[in-house]
Order: structure tokens, then C-alpha cells, then sequence
């Protein structure tokens, strides 16, 4: 709602040379520290003068941030890693593409170029009512504005409501789950591992964060095991413009095959829940099939079992049944039929 | 003009030099020393009135110099015609700041400070009692019998029974409850309305069909989003006020601040090199202006006020939202024999728009009915303020009508491109309501030959031959569409000085927004003078520098009505300089033609440098000491101001013109759907347009394709969105209302154009700015059903949730009028 | 569920009650300060002392190509202190959100949005802006140069940020096709939508960098 929504307020500014320091202020300054990555989510924020913070942790002279390093096979990438620096990455391209093309897909080129893997994943939700700040229950009031007969929920979610409908926007965030990356988060002087399925928090645990990063977190690496290395990948964004717009649905998957059956499947669909959402119906129904017509179509069927479509968004529940098709299948329909 | 050096030919305009380095400058980049800022405060509720202020607390802030409330302002004074003729000013009317907000987002008050962290520090510690009101956000719910209305005292304007000179005023509209029987399965109801006209006979039009349809569509609101918001920076020297700030024109411009701040229009300078842009929403500049002048007085101060994105969104101008129900009837060639269009159009709360009623004027032209009956009703709602922007009206009409045609034409087994070169108009076609026996009409009209020409350059048989054929999960289609929009005003002034260093100096009055026309219309006259474009300087864009009498760049009326004053005033100069090479040489006048540079009768010459030195000499009529007295008053202004410095062309446009000028464009387009997503992209696109003469290749090509994307804008994705029930936009950001990019649209897109000069114009220029959107949009949405079939979309923008969902149904699944969705 | 639990048909009117306006933005007509209708409303900061380890307000900058001293608030970002505090007026500002692109810049040599870069992290960054891309002596950038060539853009607000976004990516991508090259200046938006006519002229633009590299 207006008043005003511009002028960014002022704020001390902290900007940390090593982890160590990083994590001392963000232990001192606790609920008062806001970390800024790449500054993409926190700006939009900031400038609109919806949420406030007397103190800002910029972390991009932080090294042990940055980088991508083989570790055992798999990477590790450091959470400020830009967007363009992954989707450019050798490495990640030959062994990790889905990841690659995720990123590469994010937003606009001067974004990417300074958008951050850290960023992107633990960014905020886009609900356009918590976004202008309607207080609802994510903002620490007690209603869902989006989810009502009246409001234009053509972007919210089809899974997994639990009161707030607002839905994950990350692109790399799905593709991240599929490839059974974990999370490293530096606590004080503390380290502690999270599954990248974990990470992500759903209204039902808490509706007001969408990841496990509490005050005083600090999403340090983002490790990728070697297990899904060179697997067949697919991901596909679904957007209205070719730039800038969130996905609508977004889908990442990852298929290890032999003699044209699926031996072991990830397939994670965006945009439709609060959280990723990795499809473990649709890859247990997979484990061992041929890639038939049949399978396709158990998997998209399987996908949508549940689906709760609000008054706009009833699209999403063919849609997200499509994506997991073309994900089983490798690609679009063919043939004239 | 056959063997033109320079019009009809490419060359860089004088102004891209400063802004390809980045030394242009807009309003928002002076700096005045001792600068304060100001900042808006917008009303958070979509229609509430001020019960009280308490501003104490930011007064106390340091750095805090004023504030602003609406009763500050002057009142706008009434506009006196050139006829004398009083307008009264509107109270009910926009104003820059208002203590009844009958919008969300609408400035209720301002604050000026050191800064602009102060400012809006300031902001946030005022008090504000706002008590709710009524609101309404959606036109076909104020309607109903028990709706809420957008003012007080009602929801719509118009005038009491049988006065139709008295003043417009707030009334009540309600349409019955049985009114709306079919409005849930998307018919449009067909209530009370405002304007009425008809011609011919319906009934036998309809009679003699050989395919009636009764189709309902509707267009989305679209916001302007002019790139450079409309931030200005006023200041007061010597009693004048000083304001830079965009706009779509100059002298008219410095009228209307004039009438808002109520000054003589000689205490107003206005300086406007560069405009980011306009489409239709500041025409003579944006009354927020007022709100750094006044801040300015109270402190004594330079003051700017930057609006930001989100400002500009609310007060930058909206496109209306028109529903349409088209009850159309064809012959068995495609001839449309009958047409009844309602057309129900919405508004904010402020002064109506014209579109649902021009949208019947368009259509008449461009498809020619045998009988029309047109109807239109504009109500309001508590939305922001609702401004002309490009083809206001037509675009809406047309893309309401143009998939009735193409359902037509499958029906009657006819191509998409007959049935429009059937029904287009020819040569001095009618238009609107008939006075009579007469109808007005067009001055020329080419579009047969527009059809043509795409047919072939586009391929279009090869790509029709294509339409609708499955191929894996994708699908192509192609349509075209047909579109016009009046192009040309007459009666204004050119204004020129060909000074004794052979050089000629113009004064252009033309805003630069982006046109070219600026610059581009002027190439007329120096043709006409036989000068080369090195020889040409032109001074636009500060009113102080003496500029004529100008159009508003708007209703693509620019490159008429400019060149047309540009021929006049050429026609003048050379007058003039006949007669002084007669004086000199000997001869008749008339023996003396224009020639390298000079003027000569085969054997005597003289160059146009002496002959400027000659008019000074011989002051009156030719150094400008004495004038016309037809042209307006700004350009006697600046006309004295020029006197003596040498060879003055100086002439108001006085040719005549039989009939209303218009252009049209026909646009052709092939889209690709994935049936799996819904999601479709434009593979290709291609314009012709008939705009008469082409002054400016490349500036033609840029406004021809530059709004026909404009309308594939309003085809593809790009809308409001509000929440109904509490009256709030929802659409606040461009990743939210989503104009389009760079990779929206075709990789390449063609344009051509037909070339043949209007013959009511000595010229034969007619403008491009505005013709092209609806072809771009409609051809996009005709694309799409040939691609999918008829009745799978009855509202644009067409977006892939609207496609998928048809094509999981078999039916539209989007619902059909509700607004703002 | 919010506290309309009545389904309300389409085109139906909502009876306005003060129920029907949002909770916490107005209570029962009391007055009520613009602030309260934000939430997680910290107090403003006026005039607090900086706390130790904070940023220091004067930096040096380095803009194209030149040393310039100036005072920077942490808050502040690249494309206020180009505008406000250098005089540097040619990167303009079109939204202010990271979603127009006429604010590009380069930062040693890749384009960004200076509205979204905090001055303070660039401060030991090569930047570089449309001021500095002629030679001293006037002549035009290669891009600069194809834009003249071919007319391009219109209002030319926009004009400034596609060409430092092409000139970001032309130094990593010399021979574009023509997809590549509008995929390369995607994150520029233009309104006039002279796009067919800005990829010519950046095409031209790309033409005439190759000619000069040649030599």
C-alpha cells in the first residue's frame, strides 16, 4: 500500500574480510543484522521502505565465499558465487548442467552478473500482497490475503498450503534438491550440514522464513555430491516473459538410466509449493521403469495427485503434470499426434 | 517531390549526438544550486477523505523547508479558446494533490527538504485520519443496481437531460438486475448508456447475412510506463517560473502550466530538449508539476521532485479497459453489412476519457459497415487516472472487432486477408455518425494496397498453409490484422530565419519525445530552400528560445500538421525572396526560382546569404518586423523577438484539406503455441503502412514496428491487476505488469510502406505514431486462433494460463469481465 | 481463511463495512501515523554515531578512468552518487528496481545496474560509464558509433544503459549473431520498443569494434 515506497532508509554498513569476522557480527548484532548477498531480494525490500534493518552485513570481500572447488568428485561452491559464474562454469556445465542452465535463466544478465547462488536459494518469497506489505500471517499478522474468493492468486500455490499459499521462486533451488546438494551453515563457530531438501522451510513449520537460516545463520557452500554427476538432466522454466519474470512452475530433474530403463530418479517441481518440491511418489513409481508412454503419463498423473487450485492458478496443476512428462521423456511431445 | 535530397531520405537528427554521450539532459538531471527535493505522500486506500493532518512532527525535522496540501494549489483557471469561448475549469477535475483520494497511489500531500532521506523521513511522521468511503474497482460492479460508486455523488459524468452545452458533472448510472442475466457466461450486458449514433439499416443488414455473430471481448487496462518519469524541477527568477520536465509538446505545454498555476504564459519558461518518452500521457505535460512550482514559491527555493517507478505508475496514465459486445452480420464475400457495437469503457474517477466512444468512429472507417450502430458508456472507478495512450480508442475497438472478423472469415470459408481488403476503405471513405445525408471521411485511404504489398513480402500464403498444423508439441499460426488512426491536424505555424551566413535557423516547437519529428519535419522546408542539412540549425526544446504556434505530439498529428507549417513558412521565405531578387536583379518576381543554395531567374542570381542581408535592409514583411496576422500569438511572441536578423519565413498552415486524415497499417503475424505450456512466441511480424510521403526512413520504421510492439505488449502479457475487494493494485512492478522485452518479440522484424502522397496535403505526410498498435496486437491474437481455433480467448492479454487451460477445457476458462484479473 | 468466509460472486458488490479494509491500516477511524502502515517497523535512525568497524563515508572511486573523492553514505547507492555527486547524469534512472536496465554501468567491464550496487562495494572497481566511453578528443565508441550510423533508439532514456550492456558483453563476445547479441542486452528494456532498430544499430555497433580491432 502506498504512502510511501521509495528512498531507501539509511543503515550502518558492515562489510567483513573474512568469515570469522562475518560470523562474529552477524553473533553480535543478532535480530538487527540483515546479510546482503548480491542485494537483489534485500533492496526490493529496503527501498520500498517495507522492512527495516539498522544494520547491514555485506559479504562480497568475505573469500572463503567465493569460488568453485572439486571436492571428492563432487563441488563445492561457495554461496557468493555470482549466477553467471555458475551458468558459465566448465565444470558445472560438464558434470552439473541442469544447475548451470537453472542459473542461466535467472532474471536479466546484470542480475546474474551479480546475483548470488546463496541469494537466489534462501531469497524471499514473491507473493505480490506480502511483498507490498499486507500483514499477513508470513508478516506476523493472522490472515492469508492471497488465499481468499476475492484475491488474484494466479501465481500461488497448488501443493502444500498451510495457510500461506505463497510459493518458492528460486530457479536454482530445484535444481539444487535433484542433485542431492547439501547445505553448509556457519553458526558463530559452529558448521552444520543441511540436505538441500531440508533447507527449505514450508508453512507448516514455520510461516514466516523459507529456509532453515535463522539471526545470526550464514549460508557459507553449497556442496554437490558426485552421485548425479553426468546423469540425464532436464529443466525447464515456465515464465510469461523471456526476462526478469519468476517462474511460474519450474521443474529440475535428474535420471541415471541403463538399457533404457530409469534406474534412479530426482524430479523437483518449483513454483507450485512454499518449498521445491521433490516428487518422491513420481521417483519411486520411476525406479526401474522403461520410458514408455505409460511411465510418462503415470509420472505427470502421480505428480498432481492433491493439487488444490485457488480461484487463478488451476493452470499450473496441467502444467506441472506437463513439465514432469517432458522431464521423464527428455523433452516436448514429438510426432504430429 | 521526386528527386529529394532530403526528405524521404536518412540522416542523423541534431540531437542524437548528445544523447549516444550521455550529455542530454532530461529534468531529472539539472542541478540548481540550493536544490530542495520533494517527496509525495500517496493515499494507501482507494477512496477515503482527510479528516485530519498532523504534519508537527515533521515540521520539527531539521532539514524539512515545507509542505504541501491541496489547498495550497491554485485552482485551475477555466481555458479560453481562440474563439473566446470560456471552458470552465472542471472542480470536480485531477488535481496534482487531493484531500479526497479517489485512488490508491493518488499524492494527497508533498513534502520539500535538504534531501530526499529527509523527505521521506518527513512523510512517515505525518499523522493522516483518513476516514474509508465507498470504493468501487471494477466497472460492471458499479453498475449493478446496488454497486458501490466511485464519488460520492456518483459514477460517471455527464450533463442534464437536453443541455448540451452545460458543463459535465458527477451523475449516477444503474443498469437493472436483469440487465446482467448472461454476464457469468461472458455476454456482455447491453444497459443504459451515454453516446448513441447510427447509420443505415440494421435490421436488413442483418437480414441479408450470411453469418451473424454476437461476440463479447474485452482489452486490459495498460499503464503507459513512459521510461523517464515525470519528475520535475521548478524555480522562480525575476517573477517567471522556470520548469523542466518532460512532455509531448512545448508552447502548448507552457498554456497549460500557465492555466494550472494561473500566470500570463509570457511569466512561463519551459525547458524540454529530451522527453523519455510520452504514448499519449503528457501531452502538455503532467499538472504534478505544480507541486515543485508551488514548493518553490513557499520556500523561496529551486525544487525537485523526482517520481519514482511506482509514483509513475499511478499518476504516469493508464490505457482503459474496454468491453466490447459486437453483433456483426456478413455477406457471403465477406462484406460486413451490419454492425451494432456497445462498448462499455472504464475510467478512474477523474475526467472521462474518450475512448469507448471513439472506438465506433474507428471501426466505421476501417471496416466500412453497410449499417452501424454505435453505443458507449464510460463509468468510473477508484483507479488511477486514465490518459489518451497511442490509438486511445481504436486500438481497443479494433482488437474487440478484429477476431469477430476473422471468425467470419472461417465460417464463410474466406482468407483473413480478402475479408479485410473487402471491407477496407477506399480513396475519401465515411466514418462515424451520419449529419443528414453526409458523413465525414477520410482524406485518402491505401490500405488495399497496404494488404497487398504484405501479403506478398510477408509469404503469406505459405505461412497460411501452415496454420494450425500440429507439429510435436508445437503449433503455428498466422493472422493479420488492419488498423487506422487519424494522422494529421491543420492550422499551425512555421517559423524560420535565413540569416547572412547562409545558414537557415529553425525554430521548432515540436516535442522531442522520441519521434524525430522534432527535427524531421523541418526537412521540408530546407528541401524547399534548396539548402543541404549541414546548412540547418534547429533550436527546440526551451520555450525562452522563441519557438512558433506547435501541435501537441499526440494523435500522430506531427508529421501532417508540421510539415504542412513548414511548407507554409517555406512557402513565404521564398515568396519573399522572389520579390527581393526581383528589386535587386530586375525581372518578375515570378521569374525567380530556388537554386544551389541561391535564388536566380536563368540568368541573374543571387545567393540566399545576400538575399537575407537584403531582407534586413529592407526590414518589414522580410526581416519579420512586420507579420501575418493569422498566426497565433506565441508565434508573434517569438517572431518579433527573431525580428532583423534576416530572411524570416514566418506562415500559419491556411491550405485546405478535404476530409479528416488518417493512416493505416496492416499487420501480419506468425505465432508458435506449445500446447504442453500454453506458452507461445511471436516467430514473425511484419508492418505496412500507408502514411502517405515518407519524410524519415528510418524514424518510419522505428514508430511503425516500435508500436506495433507496443500493441503485441497488450496482446501478450502486460496488464493491471487489483484486488477487488480491497480495491488495491496487485500489478505494482514491471516483473509484475510485464511490458515487454527485447525477447518477446521477433529476432526480425520487416516494415514497408505504401509511399503514395495524401493528395489533401502539399506534402503529403501523414503521421505513423499511433495506426500500428492495434495491428500489432490483433494480428497477434488472430495469429493465435488460427494457430488454436475460434473461441479460445475472449480477452487479452493472452497468456499461457489463459491457453492451457482452454486447452485443457475445450472452452475459455478465463473469466470473461470480471476487471483488473 | 481471512474474515470473508461468504463466497462473493464475480460481479457482485462487496458491502463496504470497515471490516473490508485491512487490518492494522486503519482502526476504527482513530488517526494513525503514515509509519504504522508498515510492518517490522524499526525506529529511524537520526543522527546516530557510527559503530566501530562501520564503513567510512569519504572513498576514492575510480570512474572512467579518473580518481574522484567523494563522501558516500552506506545506504547509497552507485547510480545516486554517479548522478548526484559526481555529475554524471548520462546513467539515468528508469525504475530504481533492477528491472529496466538504464542505469547499466560497467564494473570492471561487466554490466550491472547501478541502482542496485551499493557505492561502497565497488570502491576498489574500475567503473565505467556512457561519459566515458568517447575518446578525449570526441571520437565515438565503435557502439556509440553504429548507434549514429543507424538512428537507433528514439527517446533515448534507455539509450545509455543498452550501450554500456552491449559494450559489457561485445568485450566478451565480439562476433554475436544477431539472437546472441539480443539475448546479451535482455536485461535492457526500452518503452518506445525500438527494439528491431536498437539490435541494427548495436549490430552495426559490433561491426564496426571488429573493424577497429582489425586495425
Amino acid at each position: 500500500m502506498a504512502i510511501l515506497h521509495d528512498v531507501i532508509p539509511p543503515f550502518q554498513l558492515f562489510q567483513p574480510s573474512s568469515l570469522d569476522e562475518a560470523a562474529e557480527l552477524l553473533e553480535a548484532y543478532g535480530d538487527d543484522a540483515w546479510i546482503i548477498a548480491g542485494g537483489m531480494d534485500s533492496f526490493d525490500w529496503l527501498k520500498d521502505r517495507t522492512k527495516r534493518t539498522e544494520v547491514v552485513v555485506e559479504l562480497g570481500q568475505v573469500p572463503e565465499l567465493q569460488g568453485i572447488r572439486e571436492v571428492d568428485g563432487g563441488l563445492e561452491i561457495g554461496a557468493m558465487t555470482t549466477l553467471t559464474d555458475i551458468a558459465e562454469s566448465a565444470i558445472i556445465n560438464e558434470r552439473f548442467s541442469v544447475l548451470a542452465k537453472a542459473a542461466g535463466l535467472v532474471a536479466s544478465p546484470q542480475i546474474r552478473h551479480q546475483g548470488t547462488i546463496g541469494g537466489n536459494v534462501s531469497q524471499d518469497t514473491r507473493c505480490t500482497y506480502y511483498r507490498s506489505g499486507w500483514t499477513c500471517y508470513r508478516a506476523g499478522g493472522n490472515t492469508c490475503y492471497a488465499d481468499t474468493p476475492t484475491a488474484v492468486n494466479r501465481e500461488h500455490a497448488i501443493l502444500n498450503a498451510s495457510r500461506c499459499v505463497a510459493v518458492s521462486p528460486s530457479d536454482t533451488a530445484p535444481a539444487l534438491v535433484a542433485l542431492d546438494a547439501q547445505m553448509v551453515i556457519r553458526r558463530g563457530s559452529r558448521e552444520r550440514v543441511v540436505d538441500a531438501v531440508d533447507y527449505f522451510v514450508g508453512p507448516d513449520l514455520d510461516i514466516t522464513r523459507m529456509t532453515v537460516l535463522e539471526h545470526g545463520d550464514l549460508l557459507t557452500s553449497i556442496r554437490m555430491p558426485a552421485t548425479w554427476s553426468g546423469a540425464r538432466f532436464y529443466f525447464e522454466k515456465v515464465r510469461d516473459r523471456e526476462v526478469w519474470d519468476f517462474p511460474l512452475v519450474n521443474i529440475a530433474s535428474a535420471v541415471r538410466e541403463s538399457g533404457g530403463r530409469i534406474e534412479e530418479a530426482r524430479v523437483v517441481v518449483g513454483a507450485v509449493a512454499a518449498r521445491p518440491l521433490r516428487l518422491r511418489a513420481v521417483e519411486n513409481a520411476l525406479a526401474g521403469q522403461l520410458v514408455n508412454t505409460q511411465t510418462i503419463a503415470r509420472a505427470g498423473e502421480l505428480a498432481i495427485e492433491g493439487a488444490r487450485p485457488l480461484r487463478f492458478n488451476g493452470y499450473k496443476v496441467p502444467l506441472m503434470r506437463n513439465l514432469v512428462q517432458r522431464a521423464v521423456r527428455g523433452g516436448p511431445v514429438t510426432g504430429t499426434a | 517531390m521526386g528527386d529529394n535530397k532530403l526528405v524521404g531520405r536518412n540522416y542523423t537528427t541534431p540531437d542524437l549526438l548528445a544523447k549516444v554521450t550521455g550529455r542530454a539532459k532530461y529534468a531529472e538531471d539539472f542541478r540548481v544550486d540550493g536544490m530542495l527535493y520533494a517527496r509525495l505522500l500517496l493515499s494507501p486506500l482507494p477512496h477515503a477523505r482527510v479528516r485530519s493532518i498532523d504534519t508537527s512532527a515533521a515540521e520539527a525535522m531539521p532539514g524539512v523547508r515545507a509542505i504541501l496540501r491541496a489547498s495550497d494549489l491554485p485552482a485551475p483557471a477555466d481555458v479560453v479558446t481562440d474563439l473566446g469561448e470560456r471552458i470552465a475549469a472542471n472542480p470536480k477535475g485531477e488535481q496534482a494533490l487531493s484531500d479526497e483520494p479517489l485512488y490508491a497511489g493518488e499524492p494527497v500531500l508533498a513534502v520539500a527538504a535538504v534531501d530526499e532521506e529527509t523527505a521521506a523521513a518527513a512523510i512517515e511522521a505525518i499523522e493522516i485520519d483518513f476516514e474509508p468511503l465507498p470504493f468501487v474497482v471494477d466497472p460492471l460492479v458499479t453498475l449493478r443496481p446496488d454497486g458501490p460508486n466511485a464519488r460520492t455523488d456518483g459514477n460517471c459524468w455527464g450533463r442534464p437531460a437536453g443541455e448540451p452545452s452545460a458543463p459535465i458533472d458527477v451523475q449516477v448510472m444503474k443498469w437493472a438486475s436483469a440487465d446482467f442475466g448472461e454476464v457469468d457466461e461472458g455476454t456482455l450486458p447491453e444497459g443504459e448508456h451515454q453516446d448513441e449514433w447510427a447509420f443505415g439499416d440494421l435490421e436488413a443488414g442483418f437480414r441479408d447475412s450470411a453469418v451473424v455473430l454476437d461476440e463479447t471481448f474485452s482489452t486490459a487496462n495498460n499503464q503507459h510506463h513512459v521510461l523517464e518519469p515525470r519528475s520535475a524541477l521548478a524555480y522562480w527568477r525575476n517573477g517567471k517560473l522556470y520548469m523542466h520536465t518532460g512532455t509531448q509538446s512545448t508552447v502548448q505545454t507552457v498554456a497549460s502550466i500557465a492555466r494550472w498555476m494561473r500566470l500570463d504564459v509570457e511569466d512561463v519558461v519551459l525547458i524540454t530538449e529530451y522527453t523519455g518518452g510520452g504514448f499519449g500521457s503528457r501531452a502538455t505535460g503532467a499538472v504534478i508539476c505544480t507541486v515543485p512550482a508551488v514548493l518553490s514559491q513557499m520556500t523561496g527555493s529551486p525544487v525537485m521532485m523526482r517520481v519514482s517507478r511506482e509514483e509513475e505508475q499511478y499518476i504516469g496514465g493508464i490505457r482503459p479497459a474496454l468491453h466490447g459486445r459486437v453483433k456483426a452480420g456478413f455477406a457471403s464475400d465477406g462484406r460486413l453489412l451490419a454492425l451494432d457495437l456497445f462498448v462499455v469503457g472504464e475510467n478512474s474517477a477523474y475526467e472521462p476519457q474518450g475512448d469507448a466512444s471513439f472506438a465506433g468512429n474507428i471501426v466505421s472507417l476501417l471496416y466500412q459497415p453497410r449499417a452501424m450502430r454505435s453505443r458507449a458508456t464510460t463509468v468510473l472507478t477508484n483507479t488511477p487516472p486514465r490518459r489518451a495512450q497511442s490509438q486511445p480508442g481504436g486500438m481497443q475497438g479494433i482488437t474487440i472487432m478484429e477476431p469477430v472478423v476473422s471468425k467470419a472469415a472461417r465460417e464463410l470459408g474466406i482468407d483473413q486477408v480478402d475479408i479485410r481488403r473487402v471491407n477496407a476503405p477506399v480513396s475519401k471513405a465515411p466514418f462515424g455518425p451520419a449529419f443528414g445525408n453526409n458523413r465525414a471521411y477520410c482524406t485518402s485511404a491505401f490500405l488495399r494496397e497496404a494488404l497487398d504489398l504484405g501479403v506478398e513480402l510477408f509469404d503469406w500464403e505459405t505461412r497460411k498453409a501452415r496454420s494450425g498444423r500440429r507439429n510435436g508439441s508445437k503449433v503455428r499460426g498466422s493472422g493479420v490484422s488492419v488498423s487506422t488512426f487519424v494522422a494529421g491536424s491543420t492550422g499551425f505555424d512555421g517559423l524560420f530565419v535565413i540569416k547572412p551566413d547562409g545558414k537557415m535557423y529553425v525554430q521548432s516547437g515540436v516535442g522531442n519525445l522520441g519521434t524525430e519529428s522534432f527535427s524531421d519535419v523541418h526537412r521540408v522546408a530546407a528541401e524547399m530552400m534548396g539548402l543541404p542539412w549541414e546548412k540547418v540549425e534547429v533550436a527546440w526544446g526551451d520555450t525562452s528560445q522563441n519557438l512558433p504556434w506547435t501541435c501537441v505530439s499526440g494523435g500522430s498529428q506531427t508529421t501532417h500538421a508540421m510539415t504542412r507549417a513548414a511548407h507554409a513558412a517555406a512557402s513565404d521565405a521564398i515568396a519573399k525572396a522572389q520579390e527581393i531578387a526581383a528589386r535587386a536583379l530586375g525581372g518578375s518576381p515570378a521569374s525567380y526560382r530556388i537554386a544551389d543554395e541561391g535564388i536566380t531567374n536563368g540568368t541573374r542570381s543571387m545567393t540566399l546569404a545576400e538575399v537575407a542581408r537584403r531582407a534586413v535592409e529592407l526590414g518589414g514583411r522580410y526581416d519579420g518586423h512586420e507579420l501575418p496576422d493569422d498566426i497565433n500569438e506565441f508565434t508573434t511572441r517569438s517572431a518579433t523577438a527573431l525580428a532583423g536578423q534576416g530572411l524570416m519565413g514566418v506562415a500559419r498552415d491556411a491550405y485546405s484539406r478535404d476530409g479528416t486524415t488518417f493512416s493505416f497499417v496492416a499487420g501480419f503475424a506468425e505465432v508458435e503455441v506449445d500446447v504442453e505450456t500454453g506458452n507461445y512466441h511471436i516467430v514473425d511480424y511484419m508492418a505496412v503502412g500507408d502514411s502517405g510521403t515518407i519524410i524519415h526512413p528510418r524514424s518510419y520504421g522505428g514508430q511503425i514496428l516500435g508500436r506495433s510492439i507496443l500493441g503485441m505488449g497488450h496482446a501478450l502479457a502486460q496488464k493491471t491487476v487489483y484486488d477487488q475487494h480491497y480495491g488495491l493494485p496487485l500489478a505494482t512492478r514491471m516483473y509484475q505488469s510485464r511490458p515487454p522485452t527485447i525477447l518477446d518479440i521477433p529476432r526480425n522484424m520487416k516494415w514497408e510502406a505504401v509511399n503514395l502522397p495524401d493528395p489533401e496535403s502539399p506534402v503529403g505526410a501523414k503521421g505513423i505514431g499511433e495506426p500500428p498498435v492495434a495491428a500489432g496486437a490483433a494480428a497477434i491474437l488472430n495469429a493465435l486462433s488460427a494457430a488454436l481455433g475460434d473461441d479460445m480467448f475472449r480477452r487479452s492479454p493472452v497468456t499461457l494460463d489463459n491457453i492451457l487451460m482452454a486447452l485443457e477445457h475445450g472452452r475459455p476458462m478465463q473469466e470473461p469481465l470480471t476487471a483488473h484479473i | 481463511m481471512s474474515q470473508d468466509d461468504e463466497q462473493t460472486p464475480r460481479s457482485e458488490p462487496t458491502p463496504v463495512t470497515r471490516r473490508t479494509f485491512i487490518k492494522g491500516v486503519i482502526a476504527g477511524g482513530v488517526a494513525v501515523s503514515s509509519a504504522a502502515y508498515l510492518f517490522r517497523n524499526s525506529p529511524l535512525l537520526t543522527g546516530r554515531a557510527a559503530r566501530a568497524g562501520s564503513v567510512e563515508r569519504l572513498v576514492t572511486l575510480s570512474v572512467n578512468g579518473q580518481t574522484r573523492r567523494v563522501d558516500v553514505a552506506p545506504q547509497e547507492t552507485l547510480a545516486n552518487t554517479l548522478r548526484y555527486k559526481l555529475g554524471l547524469t548520462g546513467t539515468k534512472l528508469g525504475c530504481d528496481r533492477a528491472e529496466c536496465g538504464a542505469c547499466t554501468v560497467l564494473v570492471d567491464g561487466v554490466p550491472r545496474y547501478a541502482c542496485s550496487v551499493l557505492t561502497h562495494t565497488v570502491r576498489t572497481r574500475e567503473i565505467q560509464t556512457i561519459e566515458g566511453l568517447a575518446a578525449a578528443d570526441g571520437t565515438l565508441h565503435p557502439v556509440q558509433q553504429g548507434v549514429v550510423e543507424e538512428q537507433g533508439f528514439q527517446c533515448a532514456y534507455c539509450m545509455s544503459g543498452f550501450i554500456m550492456a552491449a559494450v559489457g558483453f561485445l568485450n566478451k563476445n565480439p562476433e554475436p549473431t544477431r539472437e546472441e547479441l539480443a539475448h546479451g542486452v535482455s536485461g535492457n528494456l526500452c518503452r518506445c520498443q525500438d527494439y528491431d532498430k536498437i539490435l541494427t544499430a548495436l549490430e552495426r555497433g559490433a561491426e564496426i569494434s571488429r573493424e577497429v580491432a582489425r586495425g
